[in-house]
């Protein structure tokens, strides 16, 4: 178990584990070194079912070879439109391993989008999870003439439905076996057919203006990227990790998924997105990835479980909490932790702090990874306490997962870490952009080389979008996106991102989006989070029947107004927020205001509700 | 869209039975002359909801007002006195007394006479087939002669208000109208306000001004009935109409979002 001033369990591995110069290579030397050793968990029936290298290899192959028995050619593009399970990195591998390129889509997208991604990308086999999925398919494939087969991985409900067309995954395998009977000798070649500079995925970039973009990563840079991330989250055979976020996203394709093929560690996949906190407990994951978003979830279910439990046991909490931060605070200014601090931790962990660790899940944990989104600094600083180290990556698609990571032993709140070892980061004299250059830097957007050229500039520098400054030691802070800051009419620079970061780390806002470009001052839009501002209605008895009238309460209206004037606080020397508004329509992954990983999108937000916004301005 | 006063008033409304939380803060008003109806699939709490009014269950939060009086957690006997009588879940009529003695008893709280023997010519007025069998054990009634019946025993209580749960249990679809058209009748002749618990959301819809869409203990959705027919999750979910997708033999379900 690492404690927070030791951590030298985590320092990097720079030795090669796995030898393979691309990721059809890489795995199938994995399954030969690993043969027996556990790959994958997935639950059956309420039942965690193990699946060895050798039995995920067989499986492989054969959808390799049912591919190829479709005419399926080596620089063809399969797509997967699934949610994250294990037959997701099954097909993604024998995509690989035919010498095709794989791209992942979102579950949530609309048939629409599912048909300009296809279109895109050119996708000749589309994978589905299930009939809800393949109905999606069946209404866009009108309009994709290169499209020749859907596979349904799930045929629950289709075993009557006949089309020429769709075929079960298990109908792929066997065409597999068979293809590889009669063609010996061709699966090797097409596991061997791609070079390291080849096209291996694409991944879009969900925009919040105009059409997703396929960002496309070759073979030689996903493979630098999990040798680059054994040096900074390191990892081997003996940990487990737990995948529940989007294949289709760099951060669990990477990070999760490749990394873990890298490294040998076990993946663990959860039954489904609403099984997250249950699948934690029973996973306890020894290395942790995950977006700010679920961090907070955890943060706030513990924090309504403190206040529903006796005054001994909260007592207890706060003080070892109190302790926790101590520790924390020692370690992060770098200094020594005393004795006497140490044992009253380990007392602090032995009264609550290891409790409120199992009932999250994460007191296996030795490392804990945030990214993809900001995340606020007393959240981090939270997990600290609890004796976890959380270390913050940046990155983005564009630079294949992370490109700067905060070393475990030098945690510094609210900033990203110094560049990577394995890439270079500096920024923009002029812009104070964050600029990346590496192996890492992808090749480009698909079929949009004026895009690719706005981002890559001539000396191979990628252009992020993101500002921010850096410290003495090399540390970088991000203080917002480019495009989002905002120049309020009294000509002050706001970043919004640090105001909507303060405000969700209430447990009541979900998300928010701070408005006041132009504007004589500060305003916000925020999505309240329903179960926690249910139980707050219900506590203090607010009347309240469905949603809307749930965000229309003056009492819940009153209890967010202290949210903000508590950041308002924080904030003093700036402007202040003078005037919000709360979403009253509970909004899905489906809804256009969200993005795939729940984020609102900013653009989309201040057109759609500008009446609201506008409400906001008039006195 | 009403302005009459509100008749029942329920503010977070809690109950449980042992550790199960069966209904979780449910605020919801009923207008004076109106049907209103509460829809929700099984163990959405619904029973448990009019069983909370009726004062027969006693909730762990919240308040039930009736006529502007706190009646929370009062005796239902005396609930009763003040107008508001409840038509149970499956009937439970005394099957061993006759009907005019069932009658009698939904009357066992008043004292005037001349206005029992007044309400008792009303139901048979309603109800024929009760004044027939007037004399037999409520026992050997069918179904829906049975609910005739209790709803009958509910009006002897001279109610302002009559809690009707499920009246449709068990009974055939021309039985089923027959009963919800008395029910519209007695809403409109007598001004009784009904507040109605159904499974058969379109009879319901049908009949009732107003409903509740009630989920796991708690109110997602509230409308006029006439704007609750045009949601898509009501359409999908209780009417049973969905779209066509690009297949026949859908299975899979869209996501309830209640809006």
């Amino acid at each position: 178990m690492t404690v927070l001033w030791d951590t030298t369990a985590l320092k990097g591995q720079y030795e090669v584990v796995m030898p393979g110069d691309t990721i059809p290579e890489m795995f199938w030397n994995g399954v030969a070194a690993r043969g027996d050793q556990l790959m994958m968990r997935e639950k059956q029936f309420g039942i965690w079912q193990g699946w060895s290298w050798k039995q995920s290899g067989a499986a492989v192959r054969e959808i390799a070879m049912g591919l190829s028995a479709l005419d399926f050619a080596p620089g063809q593009c399969a797509s997967i439109l699934a949610s994250t399970r294990l037959e997701w990195v099954l097909a993604d591998l024998a995509v690989l391993s035919a010498g095709g390129v794989s791209n992942g889509i979102y579950p949530t997208d609309a048939a629409a989008q599912v048909q300009y991604l296809c279109e895109d990308s050119s996708t000749v086999i589309l994978f589905v999870e299930d009939e809800e999925q393949l109905d999606k398919a069946l209404s866009a494939r009108a309009h994709l003439p290169l499209l020749r087969k859907i596979v349904v991985i799930d045929m629950d409900g289709l075993s009557r439905y006949s089309d020429p067309m769709v075929m079960g995954l298990d109908a792929l395998r066997e065409l597999g076996r068979a293809h590889d009977l009669a063609k010996p000798g061709l699966f090797d070649l097409l596991r061997k057919n791609r070079r390291p500079e080849d096209l291996a995925i694409l991944i879009y970039t969900s925009g919040t203006t105009g059409k997703p973009k396929g960002a496309m990563h070759n073979h030689g840079a996903l493979v630098y990227m999990c040798h680059g991330y054994n040096q900074v989250i390191v990892q081997d055979e003996h940990d487990e990790r737990m995948l529940f976020l989007p294949l289709c996203h760099v951060a669990e394709r990477l990070g999760g998924q490749y990394f873990s093929i890298y490294t040998g560690t076990i993946l663990n996949f959860v039954e489904n997105p609403d099984t997250v906190p249950e699948n934690v407990r029973e996973i306890a994951p020894t290395t942790f990835t995950a977006v700010p978003r679920v961090w907070e979830k955890f943060y706030s279910a513990v924090t309504i479980a403190i206040s529903e439990s006796d005054r001994l046991q909260q007592v207890m909490y706060r003080w070892a909490l109190g302790i926790g931060y101590k520790v924390s605070d020692k370690v992060t200014q770098g200094q020594p932790v005393p004795l006497w601090l140490k044992a009253c931790f380990y007392i602090g962990r032995w009264l609550a702090l290891d409790n409120v660790r199992r009932m999250i899940g994460i007191h296996k944990a030795k490392v804990l990874v945030t990214g993809a989104a900001p995340i606020s600094p007393d959240l981090v600083r939270w997990y600290l306490a609890l004796g976890v180290p959380m270390i913050e990556a940046w990155g983005m698609t564009e630079s294949c997962g992370a490109a700067t990571v905060m070393p475990a032993h030098r945690i510094k709140a609210g900033l990203i870490g110094p560049a990577a070892p394995f890439n270079e980061v500096r920024l923009d004299p002029v812009t104070q952009e964050l600029l990346v250059r590496g192996p890492n830097v992808f090749m480009g957007y698909l079929n949009l080389p004026e895009k690719t050229a706005e981002t890559i500039d001539t000396d191979g520098w990628l252009h992020t979008g993101d500002v921010g400054t850096v410290d003495d030691e090399g540390f970088f802070r991000i203080t917002d996106r480019m495009k989002d800051i905002i120049i309020t009419a009294g000509g002050k620079n706001i970043t919004p991102s640090e105001w909507e970061n303060e405000l969700k780390f209430s447990p009541y806002v979900t998300d928010a989006v701070v408005i006041g470009d132009r504007r004589a001052y500060l305003s916000v839009i925020i999505m309240i989070d329903l179960e926690n501002v249910e139980k707050f209605a219900q506590d203090h008895d607010v009347p309240f029947s469905n949603y809307a009238s749930l965000t229309r309460a003056p009492e819940v209206l009153a209890r967010i107004q202290d949210e903000i004037d508590a950041v308002n606080k924080k904030f003093a020397r700036v402007e202040q927020i003078k005037q919000f508004r709360l979403l009253d329509t509970q909004l899905t992954a489906e809804d256009d205001e969200l993005t795939p990983t729940m984020k609102l999108k900013r653009k989309f937000v201040e057109q759609k509700y500008s009446a609201m916004i506008e409400s906001m301005y008039r006195s | 869209m009403t302005t009459t006063p509100p008749l029942l008033k329920m503010l977070n409304v809690e109950s449980a039975y042992g550790p199960i939380r069966a209904i979780r803060g449910v605020s919801l008003t009923v207008h004076t002359g109106q049907i209103a109806t509460i829809l929700g699939s099984n163990g959405a709490g619904k029973t448990t909801t009019l069983k909370t009014i009726s004062g027969i269950i006693d909730p762990r939060k919240g308040s039930v007002e009736f006529k502007g009086e706190n009646i929370t957690a009062m005796d239902p006997s005396l609930i009763v006195q003040r107008g508001l009588a409840h038509v149970p879940e499956g009937r439970e009529v005394f099957p061993l007394l006759s009907i005019k003695d069932n009658l009698l008893m939904g009357a066992y709280t008043r004292a005037d006479r001349d206005g029992v023997a007044r309400d008792m010519e009303a139901v048979y007025g309603y109800f024929p087939i009760l004044k027939e069998r007037a004399a037999q054990d409520a026992g050997l009634l069918s179904g829906g002669q049975q609910q005739m019946l209790a709803i009958s025993r509910a009006l002897m209580a001279q109610p302002d208000l009559i809690l009707l749960d499920e009246p449709s249990l068990g009974l055939s679809p021309k039985l089923t109208k027959e009963i919800f058209e008395i029910v519209v009748r007695i809403n409109r002749e007598r001004g009784t306000t009904m507040l109605l618990v159904e499974q058969n959301a379109n009879m319901a819809l049908n009949v009732a001004d107003y409903g509740f869409v009630l989920e796991s203990g708690r109110i997602v959705m509230e409308d006029t009935c006439a704007a609750l027919r045009e949601k898509d999750d009501i359409k999908e979910f209780y009417l049973g109409m969905k779209e066509d997708g690009a297949r026949a033999d859908r299975r899979w379900k869209k996501k309830k979002t209640w809006r």
